[in-house]
């Protein structure tokens, strides 16, 4: 377990060290600098300029970017902000919170509710239900996040006034408002970004569940625990759930990538202060260091996420964890 | 082939027919008749859908943003083909290292999220002729090709027909091209489907959040873009492009789900 | 003695385009308390449909019969909601199945899922479960119980997890265990051990068992009375003995033939010619006629039912029911 932990662990640090050299690599090999376009019609003296290009590195080699950025890492430093003027970790330090809340929350209802409509469309797998799931399956691939997003504001912020279309909270709420009052406020300006992600993202899950539900629900074992008189409930649960939760577990990690994009487009649509938003207006505004910098801390996490994915498979299937 | 298939199928071409015809018939996306009067005015015979906040005809930026918005999808997913069943091919048929690191570098491929790369390549770019932005989104959509190529070629290598032509003493070369590679088209066709619904929901979203095609030009995600501080006060100017976008992707994701099926009915 | 379990013209029939299918046409038989009765025939005749059907757990499609029914201790299971069912299952009909490898539930510890089984049926607390579930493992063989009861199903061997099997059977104290293959999945010292175990527990307990097997030959020295199973029919009945001493139906006397024998005085096996037909190309009248040397014209068009040839012996042949008279 050890060893194999140790090795899964390198092969992630690996993976996110070559992808972050790829994409530095990538920034020197594109044409287009950022200078000029931030600078745009404004002459500076040449001494200016060699300072600006030294302050925000655009005059590395690449050998020397790669050497700086990992420099930089190796001290908790990702470089300054060209359009905030402030060192990129603290940026990012700000939005991870609220992109964090967003993709726990959907990645935990993606995995219940996937799960929970597997188990149950592969337990009665009649035609209704099949097809049920199938229309729920093809919506979510077809309806892009932002689209649901837009949707969803125009329904329940415009028309139904329910909910708030954007922001993390009411910035009218007045400061002395009571702990209960904000928490309300940033619960229901949560709801539509997380039902948009939800909706957005469910099809994949959905769908490898129930195949992964259909596979144990005709596992012997099902058929034993009915002969033994167990109810249909306990059947569910512990017959067909716990034991399609294994192969499932292992999907985890590979759900990460698809929930980055979902991140960036529905934080647009909200507004919500998360990294995927920061992103999208970094890359407008062509902040190399801050796009760089986040795109390094979701590459970072997502490898973390798969690491974590893996460890858990060993830990919830008893045959791994023995062996 | 089912029926929601050919109903894909069918949705496909005519968007292709709109994309290829409705430019000329609809006019230029970008005249402004007035700006005063004439904006935000709902569907009426002179603007079959209405006009937006410039007075622009919504009608003739859907045709427009319909040429863009596909071609863009037709280059991103071209080049994903070509560039993916090159690099399966070879991962598969390479021996000993050579088909480890090229099995290393489609992991890696897989492992980056697509989304990011294309953010940082297209803060490097800027603002790009549509041509450069279907190129950018093939060459960050190849690892999906890749890896289902590679398996495909794996299989291959062992199938009863590529062992006999071996055993005619064919070169490995030409083995690897006209026994090994006509087999992997399938899969290739059946990723290519499933890639261009992918490349229009990604060109749609770039656009959508102001990276992608940039207005003034007309795309299906830049009519989002612009339309979004309007959804209260006309909100068909969201809706018709979200329609034009669904219809597009559910179709592809339609034909390719089909095409995937037929191809490995024991994933159903 | 009144029989705990009378079932009479079981039909399971699978609709579908065109005529449909009967993998199991019009079965009767009867278990009486504390016998073991063997139920022989080869794969795809139905027997193991038939051992489903008895606490109907049929596949999805199956459809049983109007006239069908399963009578156990006087009420008739066919007529039961599927609530009342659960009542039955487990609790007075416990089933073990062929593969020991598959039907435990992989991620649950072998205790729990036994004593999953006792409080499915009774009010217990958990501490007199695990005693209960220590007492099952004892009672099947298992050494050392305590050191058991937290092992997974993949630490145990095939014939361990038979037993852990049907310790789970035992766990609701039934009075009818169906056991449908128990030991094919199983080496073959390890097959007489188990047998030897269902036998002392049938013993033991007062249990009725109803042994669902392919294998003459391990029904042999148990089995109170073998039915015997051809083609979704019952073709013979009878005590152990006489069948073995006179088997009366021409496929029983060819499956004693394709036996090999110690004592045998011919040298080679006489296998049974042709194949088990598909169940959708069974042939009319009796269902043995293509393959059986001795039939008449009458067994071509009408089918036999299964009567009275000697004491204690039933068969459903035209040719056996003549030679009786």
């Amino acid at each position: 377990m050890s060893r194999w932990l140790l090795r899964r662990t390198g092969d992630a640090v690996a993976t996110a060290l070559v992808a972050s050299v790829v994409l530095i690599i990538l920034l020197h090999l594109l044409p287009g600098d950022p200078l000029a376009a931030v600078l745009g019609d404004h002459p500076v003296p040449p001494a200016v300029e060699a300072a600006l290009r030294r302050q925000w590195g655009t005059d590395r080699s690449v050998v020397q970017s790669i050497g700086a950025v990992f420099a930089g890492l190796a001290h908790g430093d990702l470089g300054v902000s060209i359009v905030e003027q402030r060192p990129v970790l603290a940026i990012l330090g700000e939005r991870l919170g609220p992109t964090f809340l967003l993709g726990a929350l959907t990645l935990l209802i993606d995995f219940t509710a996937g799960l929970a409509l597997g188990v149950w469309s592969a337990l009665h797998p009649d035609a209704i239900r099949a097809r049920l799931i199938g229309a729920i399956t093809i919506v979510g691939y077809a309806l892009p996040s932002f689209v649901v997003g837009m949707l969803l504001v125009w329904m329940f912020a415009v028309k139904l006034r329910w909910f708030p279309a954007a922001g993390l909270s009411n910035v009218l709420l007045r400061p002395d408002a009571s702990v209960m009052t904000t928490l309300l406020d940033h619960l229901k300006h949560l709801v539509l970004p997380l039902a948009a992600m939800v909706i957005a993202t469910l099809a994949v899950p959905l769908r490898q569940q129930r195949a992964a539900a259909l596979v144990t629900a005709a596992q012997p074992w099902v058929l034993a625990a009915r002969a033994r008189g167990i109810s249909p409930a306990l059947v569910a649960w512990r017959h067909c759930w716990r034991p399609a939760l294994t192969p499932i577990v292992t999907l985890l990690g590979l759900w990460l990538p698809m929930l980055v994009a979902g991140a960036v487009f529905v934080e647009v649509v909200f507004q919500w202060p998360g990294i995927g938003l920061l992103l999208a207006r970094a890359t407008q505004d062509r902040d190399i260091p801050l796009v760089m910098g986040a795109g390094l801390l979701l590459i970072v996490t997502v490898q973390l996420g798969s690491l974590l994915a893996d460890v858990m498979y060993h830990v919830v299937d008893p045959a791994q964890r023995q062996a | 082939m089912t029926r929601l298939a050919r109903v894909g199928l069918a949705i496909l071409t005519l968007l292709a027919a709109f994309a290829i015809v409705g430019p000329w018939i609809a006019g230029d996306p970008n005249a402004q008749p007035d700006p005063v009067n004439g904006s935000l005015l709902l569907p009426s015979p002179a603007h079959w859908l209405g006009t937006d906040q410039l007075s622009r005809d919504i009608f003739a930026r859907l045709a427009s943003g319909a040429r863009i918005s596909l071609a863009v999808a037709a280059i991103a997913v071209s080049v994903a083909a070509v560039f993916g069943s090159a690099l399966g091919l070879a991962a598969g048929a390479a021996p000993g290292l050579a088909g480890r690191l090229l099995q290393r570098l489609i992991d890696l491929g897989l492992a980056l999220p697509r989304i990011i790369v294309l953010l940082v390549v297209l803060a490097a770019l800027g603002r790009m002729h549509y041509v450069l932005l279907g190129v950018v989104l093939g060459a960050t959509g190849w690892p999906a090709v890749a890896r289902l190529v590679r398996g495909e070629t794996l299989r291959l290598r062992h199938a009863q027909y590529v062992a006999a032509a071996r055993a005619l003493g064919a070169p490995p070369a030409r083995v690897l091209w006209y026994e090994i590679f006509p087999g992997t088209l399938p899969a290739v066709l059946v990723a290519s489907t499933l890639g261009l619904a992918d490349a229009i929901l990604l060109e749609a979203g770039l656009s959508f959040i102001g990276v992608g095609i940039r207005p003034p030009e007309a795309s299906w995600g830049g009519m989002l873009y612009e339309a979004r501080d309007y959804i209260g006060s006309a909100p068909w100017l969201v809706f018709i492009p979200c329609l034009a976008l669904v219809a597009a992707t559910s179709a592809a994701t339609l034909l390719g789900d089909a095409l995937r099926r037929s191809l490995q009915p024991e994933t159903r | 003695m009144t029989p705990l379990l009378e079932v009479s013209d079981l039909n399971i029939s699978f609709p579908r385009d065109g005529a449909p299918l009967v993998p199991v046409d019009d079965v009767s038989f009867m278990v009486s308390p504390g016998e073991l009765v063997a139920l022989v025939g080869e794969s795809g005749c139905g027997k193991t449909l038939t051992g489903l059907a008895l606490p109907r757990l049929l596949p999805r499609g199956a459809v049983l019969g109007p006239r069908s029914a399963v009578r156990f201790d006087g009420t008739d299971l066919t007529r039961l909601s599927e609530r009342e069912l659960r009542s039955y299952r487990g609790r007075r009909i416990a089933m073990v199945f062929q593969d020991p490898m598959t039907s435990l539930n992989p991620v649950m510890r072998i205790g729990t899922q036994i004593a999953e089984a006792i409080h499915a049926h009774r009010k217990v607390s958990s501490r007199d479960a695990r005693e209960r579930v220590l007492a099952l493992l004892a009672e099947v063989g298992i050494a050392d119980p305590p050191a058991r009861i937290n092992a997974y199903p993949h630490q145990l061997s095939g014939g361990m997890r038979q037993r852990v099997l049907i310790a789970m059977a035992l766990a609701g104290q039934p009075d009818l265990l169906i056991a449908d293959e128990p030991t094919t999945a199983l080496d073959v010292t390890v097959q007489a051990q188990i047998l030897e175990l269902l036998d002392r527990l049938r013993a033991a307990r007062g249990m009725a068992v109803l042994l669902i097997s392919h294998d003459l030959g391990i029904v042999a020295g148990r089995a109170d009375r073998v039915l015997v199973m051809y083609a979704g029919r019952i073709v013979e009945s009878a005590a152990t003995a006489q069948l073995f001493a006179h088997p009366a139906h021409p496929y029983t006397r060819g499956l004693f033939a394709s036996i090999p024998r110690l004592d045998a005085t011919t040298t080679r096996l006489t296998p049974i010619r042709g194949t088990v037909p598909r169940p959708d190309q069974w042939p009319d009248g009796c269902r043995f006629h293509p393959r059986c040397p001795v039939a008449v014209s009458r067994c071509l068009t009408q089918r036999p039912p299964l009567e009275l040839v000697a004491p204690d012996q039933r068969a459903a042949c035209w040719v056996a029911q003549g030679a009786a008279t």
